[in-house]
């Protein structure tokens, strides 16, 4: 370790009125395996996307190999030679391996595509990785792991210095990390800086030879991964405050609303059974990846299982018909509000409308007068800001647009509503009125399960928490049992703490 | 502080009535009643399927066979009378050949999961052969006059040809359908967003099997009518009307990429492109004329739109940074 | 042995050799005259045109495209080229204004498409009519007679080499240099990554606009030149020729294994699929049955050839795996 390949000081960047980085730093040293740990919504995806040429600073200073770094364009920030390598690559599934190592610069020979040359570099590339990858066979159908690798041979094609790869290990089985490893290991070896992004501690230190820990935008410690223990980075991750947010209050717990029994699902949950009871707020927790919005999206009936039953007030449930699913009264706040929760270009009365246009029409009818006062009702209830209700939800800002999906599945009056990842991306504000709309509704005698990857919402919201890891639910704790640490413990598998 | 929107919708409309003012100044024999009714019986078919076909291409598919399905149910008629069946229930058998045409597009696409441009390309040259295959080369003809007179003539005491009953039954029923009903709500969801219609409980493989059936359904209404107004089967009738139809509904403001456009904007385009053409043949331009100038009205049709969008967004980047 | 199976079937050309060798051995079988050199002659005779117009089409569909605006645009040229020939213009000079014509239209598609980023759907449908239109009224009812053809063109239409005839050796060769630029030269190979994955083809920093652009060019050129084909093969031309023929080519593509999806499909494949349908034309008069199952046929054989795509893109699909099995 000689020089600093990267250094990243005072970067700060603003979207809206959300922090994302607050004078952050990092520093990459040549042949470093470098891990970069935080929760979600600490800064970390701001901070690769700023390198790999997405996002431009507000302030800060990025040098690169003893030169400024050009922000804010992807082509540059690899020329540069900043490679990203993203947790789900996105390759050309009809190209050869080896089109797909050299997308968009092909090798000639004079004019002529040169499909030896590019065959033999990536047989090359792939054999260096020891990865026994075919250059000529098609990407479509490669698993995660071998399109991660795709991506790695293309960055080592470009001579990238320095290698990020965000969360790789999230959708890969235990041999595929195993083999991932050995590559990273080989990248350093061979010069490259390898940034390394993971929630599975485990893996960190198994790994990596530093690490830099994010909080709330900001870096918060460095050192080196062997005179560091999981819990120094725990207690570093998780210094964040729960007093923001609104916690829920107390009433009584009623009768189980939903009953679900060895529910599984091949290669992606496995033996899950859980209640959740009338007022209560049930908490999924564990890492992106872990199996949680896939269980939600079963028990909604926008996906499949293999196995096990669901029971929802006495009654079993058919399986992959969320419309069975939303008459006795299920809702499924989805986790993606851009992709499944919302109609963009759709007025705000259509979007909070679409799942009770049985209840407001006469006949055949809808009623547009009732469907227009229906959503300025929740809209009130929710402390929606617009300006007209037949306005394209698409002029909302990213709050307001969650507390439509809210208002779409609450109008429906629900006796289970499962949120996924409720209150991603929203300010702070937005934030406290969805916990305590949460809590009021419970209170009301609404079951709730939800699915969170921030700590401090599930530690202030749940009744109960289940932690999943990897398709699994180990372990389960009541309001008082839990703690940040004992909760990113289970999820993580660490040992200590 | 009111936006001023300009809808493609609303052109049309405006379009109209100058064509309409501008071909009564250009010649005497434009606005009157006996042209009116030609024009009328002109665009009848188109009408019939333009309704559902708005629907479809609203919901994000397309049917290229609907030309083809029009014919199918016309040959089927002729070869059902053809072979002595009273004509009654030849009707009823070129409507159900219709909805069959209709349903098997909406199984290839729903249960198959192949694309509606591709399938009904297929399925396009599948009904028109098999019109060959019902009729030979032999267009049937001698068809009850009872029957074909209502294609001929108008209602009794007014100047309309019968079909515009049908136009305004169904142009009726696909307005309030599409813009009031829960069927034409989940429409345009599906069309705006098929992701988050699944996720809203919308039946989304069920709905567009509908559509599909309900167009071939009315591409079977549109075969009887123009079996009546040519009170003749035969196998190459029709031809190209698919994209005449399709044209039409894109001229009225429809996306081709779904979840936007109204059913009056397609039915006043229908109407527009017929008095277009009526003016055109009064004033002695070439007929070809009016072929450059749908064209030239699509083209204006997608292009304006997505000008305003253009520079709006333009605007929109001066005036923010890009959010996350 | 059923994995090599699947691989074999996922080259999308061979099943359709394969379908194209079946149908010329079972018709030979039951009818011997129809393995003869004037069937041979009759199916390369029947596809010059479809083959020739396919190139362009290939182009344009691999980049998840479509041009609607190619039988036109032929159609228009053929009657082009016979009556400035009947005005005692040059075949050279004729040419030049098919090819000119084709230039201006396939720039118009691609301007459209590729820079203000209308659906091409629309755009060359749009196209279709206006080309048609101002064809109609240059025409009128016109017609390019037999002896207004230029002597050249009339030769080559109705003349072999080695039982091959001259305009089908054109389309071939065309569509050997076509995919050979599809396979090698770097421009048109990147028609194979926008089609396959959009968003990825400009993060991968290739030129998507201007490819666009010139893959249309390329399309409206070959279709200008296709009315020379179009010509060579009818001895004539009025203001129908040409019409309807974009669907034929189309269905050419698809079935020789042009995805309409894009991202897949070559311009040999396109040739055999237009092979294989016209051979199941002739076959189906050879084996006796009446010609009017022909379309139905093809219609047929164009849904299978979609569900099979469907079917192999279905089968591979990459699998999560549980870490920990408990």
């Amino acid at each position: 370790m000689t020089d600093a390949v990267l250094r990243v000081s005072g970067a700060t960047k603003n979207f809206g009125g959300v922090r994302a980085l607050h004078n952050a730093s990092l520093t990459l040293y040549a042949g470093e395996i470098h891990a970069l740990l935080g929760e979600n919504g600490a800064g970390k995806s701001t901070l690769l996307k700023t390198l790999a040429g997405v996002h431009r600073l507000d302030a800060g200073e990025i040098i690169l190999d003893g030169k400024k770094f050009h922000e804010g364009s992807t082509r540059l920030a690899r020329e540069q030679g900043v490679a990203v390598i993203y947790q789900e690559p996105n390759l050309f599934p009809d190209l050869t391996l080896a089109e797909n190592v050299f997308a968009g610069r092909q090798k000639v020979n004079g004019k002529i595509v040169d499909w030896v040359g590019m065959q033999t570099e990536a047989q090359t590339l792939f054999d260096q990785l020891g990865v026994p990858l075919n250059p000529r066979s098609r990407a479509r159908g490669l698993s995660i792991a071998d399109q991660q690798i795709v991506e790695i041979a293309k960055a080592l094609s470009l001579n990238a210095k320095v290698i990020v790869m965000d969360e790789p290990t999230a959708a890969l089985s235990s041999k595929e990390v195993e083999r991932l490893f050995n590559v990273a290991r080989a990248l350093a070896k061979r010069g490259a800086a390898v940034v390394f992004v993971s929630h599975r501690l485990d893996e960190v230190f198994e790994l990596t030879d530093r690490l830099t820990v994010m909080r709330d935008g900001a870096t918060v410690g460095t050192g080196i991964t062997l005179d560091t223990t999981e819990a120094d980075v725990i207690h570093l991750m998780v210094g964040r405050e729960v007093s923001e947010l609104f916690p829920k209050g107390f009433h009584p717990i009623g009768d189980v609303v939903l009953s679900v029994k060895n529910l599984a699902h091949d290669g992606l949950f496995e033996n899950i059974s859980f209640d959740v009871r009338a007022g209560e707020i049930v908490a999924l927790a564990g890492l992106v990846g872990s199996g949680r919005s896939e269980i939600a999206r079963a028990i909604f009936g926008v996906e499949k299982y293999s196995h096990g039953t669901i029971t929802m007030l006495g009654k079993e449930l058919a399986a992959g018909s969320p419309s069975k699913a939303m008459a006795v009264g299920i809702a499924l706040v989805p986790e993606d509000r851009r992709l499944q929760g919302l109609f963009m270009a759709a007025s705000i009365a259509k979007n909070s409308s679409v799942t009770i246009l049985n209840r407001i029409k006469k006949g055949f009818l809808v009623r547009s007068k009732d469907e227009a006062e229906i959503a300025k009702t929740w809209g009130e209830t929710l402390e929606l800001k617009y300006a007209d209700i037949n306005d394209p939800v698409e002029r909302l800002s990213g709050g307001n647009q969650q507390k439509v999906v809210l208002a779409k599945w609450l109008a429906s009056q629900p006796a289970l509503l499962i949120v996924d990842e409720p209150t991603r991306g929203i300010d702070v504000g937005t934030k406290a009125q969805v916990h305590k709309l949460l809590s009021d509704e419970a209170g009301k005698g609404l079951a709730v399960l939800m699915i969170s990857s921030e700590l401090p919402e599930v530690l202030g919201m749940a009744d109960r928490i289940l932690v999943m890891r990897e398709g699994l639910m180990v372990k389960e704790f009541s309001r008082a049992e839990a703690t940040s640490a004992n909760v990113i413990a289970a999820a993580t598998g660490a040992v200590t703490v | 502080m009111k936006r001023v929107t300009f809808n493609w919708d609303k052109g049309i409309l405006v379009f109209l009535v100058l064509t309409t003012i501008v071909g009564s100044f250009v010649t005497p024999y434009f606005a009157n009643a006996s042209n009116f009714s030609f024009v009328i019986q002109d665009i009848g078919e188109f009408m019939l399927m333009a309704i559902p076909m708005t629907f479809l291409i609203i919901s994000g598919e397309i049917d290229l066979s609907i030309g083809s399905s029009l014919c199918l149910s016309s040959a089927a008629l002729g070869y059902s009378f053809r072979h002595g069946i009273p004509f009654w229930l030849c009707i009823i058998i070129a409507l159900l050949v219709g909805l069959a045409c209709g349903l098997i597009n909406g199984i290839l696409v729903t249960k198959f999961g192949l694309q509606s441009l591709a399938v009904t390309i297929g399925t396009l040259a599948l009904y028109r052969g098999l019109c060959f295959v019902l009729l030979g080369n032999q267009p049937v003809n001698q068809m009850p006059l009872s029957y074909t007179n209502l294609g001929s003539n108008s209602i009794p005491h007014t100047f309309l040809p019968y079909v515009t009953i049908l136009i305004v039954i169904f142009g009726a029923i696909g307005w309030t359908t599409l813009h009031y009903t829960r069927l034409g709500r989940w429409t345009f969801a599906v069309g705006i967003n098929v992701e988050a219609a699944k996720f809203s409980g919308i039946p989304v493989a069920r709905l567009k099997l509908a559509l599909f059936a309900m167009t071939g359904l009315m591409a079977g209404v549109a075969g009887i009518v123009y079996t009546f107004r040519f009170a003749s089967a035969s196998p190459d009738g029709a031809t190209g009307y698919e994209l005449s139809v399709i044209a039409s509904v894109l001229f009225g403001g429809v996306s081709i990429a779904g979840g936007v456009g109204t059913m009056w904007g397609v039915l006043a385009a229908v109407l527009e492109l017929g008095v277009i053409r009526s003016v055109l043949q009064l004033t002695n331009v070439s007929a070809n004329t009016l072929l450059v100038v749908s064209g030239g009205l699509l083209l204006l049709s997608v292009a304006i739109p997505r000008a305003i969008e253009l520079s709006r967004n333009r605007r929109k980047l001066v005036s923010s940074d890009s959010k996350s | 042995m059923n994995r090599f199976l699947t691989r074999l079937v996922s080259v999308r050309e061979i099943p359709v050799l394969l379908a194209l060798f079946i149908v010329l051995v079972v018709t030979g079988i039951a009818n011997p005259q129809f393995v003869s050199a004037s069937g041979a002659q009759d199916i390369f005779l029947g596809v010059a045109v479809i083959a020739t117009l396919s190139v362009g089409m290939t182009f344009v569909i691999t980049m998840r495209h479509i041009d609607l605006s190619v039988g036109s645009t032929a159609g228009f040229t053929a009657y082009m080229i016979g009556k400035m020939s009947a005005h005692h213009h040059g075949l050279v000079t004729s040419l030049l204004v098919a090819l000119g014509i084709g230039l201006i239209v396939g720039a118009a598609n691609g301007f459209l498409v590729a820079y203000l980023r209308l659906p091409s759907l629309v755009v060359t449908l749009a196209s279709l009519w206006i080309v048609r239109g101002v064809f109609d009224q240059i025409a009128g009812g016109d017609t390019v007679t037999d002896n207004q053809v230029p002597v050249a063109l009339g030769y080559l239409g109705r003349h072999s080499f080695a039982n091959i005839p001259y305009i089908f050796i054109i389309a071939f060769v065309l569509i050997l240099v076509a995919s050979f630029f599809m396979r090698s030269v770097r421009p048109a190979r990147d028609l194979y990554a926008m089609g396959s994955n959009p968003p990825a083809s400009e993060l991968a920093g290739i030129p998507v606009a201007r490819r666009t652009f010139f893959a249309f060019l390329a399309s409206g050129a070959v279709s200008g030149l296709g009315g020379a084909i179009l010509l060579a093969r009818f001895h004539s031309a009025d203001s129908n020729s040409g019409l309807g023929l974009e669907l034929n080519v189309i269905a050419a593509c698809v079935v020789g294994g042009v995805a309409i999806a894009g991202g897949v499909g070559t311009p040999y494949g396109a040739l055999i699929g237009a092979l294989l349908l016209q051979s199941i034309t002739q076959a189906l008069g050879a084996l006796g049955v009446s010609q009017f199952w022909q379309l139905a046929v093809n219609g047929t054989l164009l849904i299978s050839a979609i569900s099979l795509d469907r079917y192999l893109t279905l089968r591979v699909k990459p699998t999560r795996i549980l870490r920990v099995k408990s």
